[in-house]
């Protein structure tokens, strides 16, 4: 597998492995140490400031009490995340999995969220223990969701996502509401290494070494997991307990890196990918190599940081900026990973009974949708509290309400029919156009404008937002022209390019600006700032996009039967790929700009749908597209009058019920 | 030792004596007929309004703006509006305000809002001029609005003759030899130093007090620093503006970092009650007292133990 690496590089003769690898970067790594403590402090002093340093020397102290911690920390951290990493994608037989996608870190962070604003107290006696709590409640949520499939990996990756989403969502719903109280936890949420003494060291290292025995210890069972569920079965090994044990350990380890520097991007998933790309095929090979690369990827980046962000005012931190470095290279490696994604899906899909005649379920559906519209516009409060439809009433639905009504259920639809063509085009039920990563692009591009740009008005946000939406759907095609649009390929990419978005994301919030609230209310899907002509052009284009989609249906059918199956019936399966991604991405692109990147409607609306027995695509789209509508129509309501005066986004809203509903309907899968 | 302390007391009445003219003197020169119904989702705006004796019928989040910004007190009729970035314009609409004014931050609302009152910005932390210059155009800007413009220029007149006296007291005591670093803890690691374009930064200047932060800061004069850039800053003076994040106190006792701190190891660390930390010229003026107290306080009683090699 390390050929075409190699074949890829500058010399051709030299192939690179996880050693040459570790080695190279240990001697960049080196020098930039080097250099760095150099500055800092001349070398014939490093011995005494490293074991006694000089009460009086501020340089030997820096030194003592915060680079050499730093130093060590993040060496550690990137280890234990990279152990981590390896255990996850071993249990999980996954090479996505890490262990910021399985809820253990958005856990953790609400939890401490929730500490700072209602039990204050708690955080006195230990921050890391509240974090570890946090972060094993929301783990065995996820182990708990699917536990009736025996943990089986494709159902715990997707209730991870599921837990993660709508943990982030709680999470951004108390930031909203709590800025000055909570600016705290955003740099600490992004990941800053920063220490000043060695009580975090002191935390980590004996928690890791035992972590490490531990994992040593199951070593010989977990290299069974490589086989495939009934053979493992028959070598006698019990699968729910080994799963159960090894990904608990993960946790474990996650959770104490978390709550010593916070949320770490991008290493838990590189350094096993990377290791594995290299040659390093066995698990004990990987077990070695995937925490020493984390520790060497952690540290070399910290110490560039340090090096080249000293002279700006933002704070850029370490975990954040990880993910920004890591993004790329998972880009890059992507069209060159070896994915078996040409037979059709063994993985299970989700089946619910099919009904024959779908008529009923979209009348239902139809007259579900017509009730919630009419009580978004008519009901609602005022300063002495609900208020019945009246001439007062009819001038705030015309004036406020209509738009914001308008735009839910028009981008309600649009997610809803990106979500449906994404998770048949790829067979897979954890697809959402947030995978895609065109909801990232946009925003990315959205952040810039207004970080860049003050007080800009709609109409250039407008035209930013479509370019870097167009812009991010020519990276995910230059990518994936070479493999045929292969759909992993693709949800890989997708990811790839959210994960650009986050870390981005973090600096902002970690920075405080105040101008962060309004991007906040945006980043959660607010219809706050839609006007009547984008509400009109919206909802236009959802009704329009619905009936123009009946004709791809046929398609629709035909492709997740497989590559061959549908080749043999007729269709150009590359170019069908191509057309419905372009679909999508105009599809996310538009609801993006209206409500914002957070689409959690993209996953549901398609799930339900398929729950409720709309199996063809025909019947599928539209029951979706209803779907879509009423949720977010539901959501943006509820949203305007839970907390009024205050609003509650209508993404997170859509978020917080649609999650909850969800994670029951997949408990009971 | 008590002629010192007997001078701080005769400082403080002084102060509060002017405060209270000042407030006073707002609703007796000026009817309630001719204020027209303010609505404001800006905290400093809010403040002024106050300040120049103006209660305005609407402000946003006014739970939060009774904790982060405190004074001058906000009466109880005030209705919350919601959400600072997100007013609730069903029920502005309701209220019915003559004016409603924004922030150049919150400026995308204007259109949307325009439709409901006259809406205009008043622009105070934007980078490219002096902050003073633009805290006096801003407050005579709001005291214009609010039909307050005599109110606008005692305001200023007061605070400018306030801090040169609070000047002259800390010159004549020679207090300030020290820059001062002005932070707030975000959490034990990391702080927020107020320097250029900062309403911290612009009081000082007028006490002749010198910032030891002169590196980069953003729009609103703040850059979030780890704690260990302030130990390089030998000769400056840690000023604590409150309130700190829960647990911070602490993990600071166990922080070696910051037990060894030039500023904590003599033992001269200022902590001020609360400040809005992007506020107007009450803020100022709030700044100004609490500093020049604090400092003549800590004067009147040195720290109670020198470092050897100080």
């Amino acid at each position: 597998m390390s050929d075409w690496i190699s074949r890829s590089l500058p010399f051709p003769h030299f192939v690179l492995t996880p050693a040459r690898l570790c080695t190279l970067l240990a001697l960049v790594c080196l020098a930039l140490s080097g250099l760095s403590l150099a500055t800092q402090l001349p070398v014939a002093q490093w011995a005494q400031a490293l074991f006694a340093p000089d009460e009086g020397n501020i340089d030997q102290l820096l030194t003592h009490y915060s680079w050499l911690p730093r130093w060590t920390i993040a060496l550690l951290a990137g280890g234990a995340l990279g152990i981590a990493g390896v255990l996850m994608q071993q249990v999980l037989r996954n090479p996505l999995a890490a262990p910021t996608t399985l809820g253990v870190a958005t856990g953790a962070q609400l939890a401490l969220l929730l500490a700072t604003l209602f039990a204050p107290g708690l955080l006195v006696l230990g921050r890391e223990w509240v974090a570890l709590v946090g972060g094993g409640l929301a783990m065995g949520l996820v182990f708990a969701l699917a536990w009736r499939r025996g943990l089986a990996p494709m159902v715990v990756v997707l209730a991870g996502l599921v837990v993660n989403l709508y943990l982030g969502a709680v999470s951004t719903t108390l930031i909203l509401f709590h800025q000055e109280e909570l600016r705290g936890l955003m740099v600490w949420g992004a990941g800053s290494l920063s220490q000043n003494s060695w009580d975090g060291v002191l935390y980590l290292l004996p928690r890791l070494a035992i972590a490490l025995v531990l994992a040593g210890l199951m070593l010989r069972p977990l290299a069974i997991l490589e086989l495939d569920d009934v053979n493992a079965r028959s070598l006698g090994v019990s699968l729910k307990h080994l799963r159960l044990m090894s990904l608990g350990l993960a946790v474990f380890i996650t959770a104490c890196v978390v709550s010593v520097i916070g949320i770490i991007g991008f290493i838990g998933l590189a350094a096993p990918a990377i290791v594995r790309l290299l040659g390093a095929r066995t698990l004990p090979q990987r077990l070695l190599w995937a925490p020493i690369l984390g520790a060497l990827l952690l540290t070399t980046t910290d110490q560039l940081l340090q090096r080249f962000s000293g002279a700006l005012p933002t704070m850029i931190p370490t975990g954040a900026t990880t993910a920004a470095l890591g993004a790329p290279l998972l880009l890059w490696l992507i069209p060159r990973l070896k994915l078996g994604g040409d037979r059709p899906h063994a993985a299970p899909m989700l089946t619910a009974p099919r009904r024959r005649h779908p008529g009923r379920l979209l009348m239902a559906l139809g007259l579900a949708l017509t009730v919630a519209l009419a009580a978004s516009l008519l009901l609602g409060q005022n300063s002495e509290g609900w208020a019945w439809p009246s001439w007062a009433i009819w001038q705030a639905t015309h004036e406020w309400r209509l738009p914001r009504t308008l735009a839910a259920a028009g981008a309600g639809t649009l997610l809803a029919l990106a979500g449906t063509l994404i998770q048949r085009v790829t067979g897979n039920p954890m697809a959402s156009p947030e995978v895609v990563g065109i909801s990232g692009g946009t925003a990315i591009g959205l952040i810039g404008v207004v970080m860049l740009v003050p007080g800009v008005g709609l109409p250039m946000l407008l035209i930013a937002g479509t370019l870097s939406a167009l812009a991010t759907l020519g990276v995910l095609l230059l990518i994936n022209r070479r493999s045929g649009f292969q759909p992993e390929r693709v949800l890989l990419t997708g990811i790839a390019i959210t994960a650009l978005f986050d870390p981005l994301r973090s600096i902002v919030l970690a920075n405080g600006d105040p101008r962060t609230q309004q991007l906040l209310a945006w980043m959660s899907g607010s219809t706050y700032y839609v006007d009547t002509v984008l509400a009109v052009a919206v909802a236009a284009s959802a009704v329009i996009l619905t009936l123009a989609m009946q004709c791809l249906s046929r398609w629709l059918d035909l492709l997740p039967m497989g590559n061959s199956s549908a080749r043999a019936l007729g269709v150009n399966v590359d170019r069908a790929r191509l057309a419905l991604l372009g679909v999508v991405a105009l599809l996310t692109a538009a609801a993006t700009l209206v409500v914002g990147p957070l689409s959690f409607v993209g996953l549901l609306a398609p799930h339900m749908a398929r729950l409720l027995g709309a199996a063809r695509a025909r019947a599928h789209l539209l029951a979706a597209a209803l779907l879509g509508a009423l949720l977010m129509v539901l959501a943006d309501w509820l949203g305007r009058q839970w907390l009024f005066p205050q609003e509650i986004p209508a993404g997170l809203m859509s978020s917080l019920l649609g999650g909850a509903y969800f994670m029951w309907t997949l408990r009971r899968l | 030792m008590t002629p010192l302390s007997m001078r701080g007391d005769t400082l403080r009445f002084h102060l509060l004596a002017l405060a209270l003219l000042v407030l006073l003197a707002g609703p007796h020169t000026a009817s309630a007929a001719d204020t027209p119904r303010i609505a404001t989702v800006d905290w400093t705006i809010a403040e002024t309004l106050l300040a120049l004796g103006v209660t305005p019928v609407g402000v946003a989040q006014t739970d939060a703006y009774r904790e982060w910004v405190g004074a001058p007190p906000l009466p109880d009729d005030v209705v919350d509006i919601g959400l600072r970035a997100q007013p609730n314009r069903e029920l502005l609409a309701q209220l019915a305000p003559d004016r409603i004014l924004l922030s150049p931050m919150f400026s995308t609302l204007s259109p949307s809002l325009e439709r409901i009152a006259p809406t205009d910005t008043v622009a105070l932390y934007t980078p490219g001029s002096d902050l003073w210059t633009r805290l006096k155009s801003a407050t005579r800007e709001i005291g214009a609005i609010a039909n307050r413009k005599a109110e606008a220029d005692t305001l200023l007149a007061w605070l400018d003759v306030h801090l040169a006296l609070l000047r002259q007291t800390l010159a004549s005591r020679e207090i300030g030899d020290r820059p001062l670093l002005v932070v707030q803890f975000v959490d034990d690691r990391h702080v927020r130093v107020f320097g250029e374009n900062s309403l911290y930064n612009a009081v000082m200047q007028r006490l002749g007090l010198e910032n030891a932060w002169q590196d980069n800061t953003n729009y609103w004069g703040f850059s979030t620093v780890g704690l260990e850039t302030l130990a390089k800053l030998d000769d400056a003076r840690l000023v604590v503006i409150e309130p700190l994040p829960v647990g911070v106190e602490e993990r600071l006792e166990s922080s070696a970092l910051w037990q060894h701190l030039p500023s904590v190891r003599r033992d001269d660390v200022l902590t001020l009650p609360p400040v809005w930390s992007f506020g107007g010229a009450p803020s100022a003026a709030r700044f100004a007292d609490h500093l020049s107290q604090t400092l003549i306080d800590a004067a009147a009683t040195p720290p109670t133990h020198e470092t050897p090699d100080e």
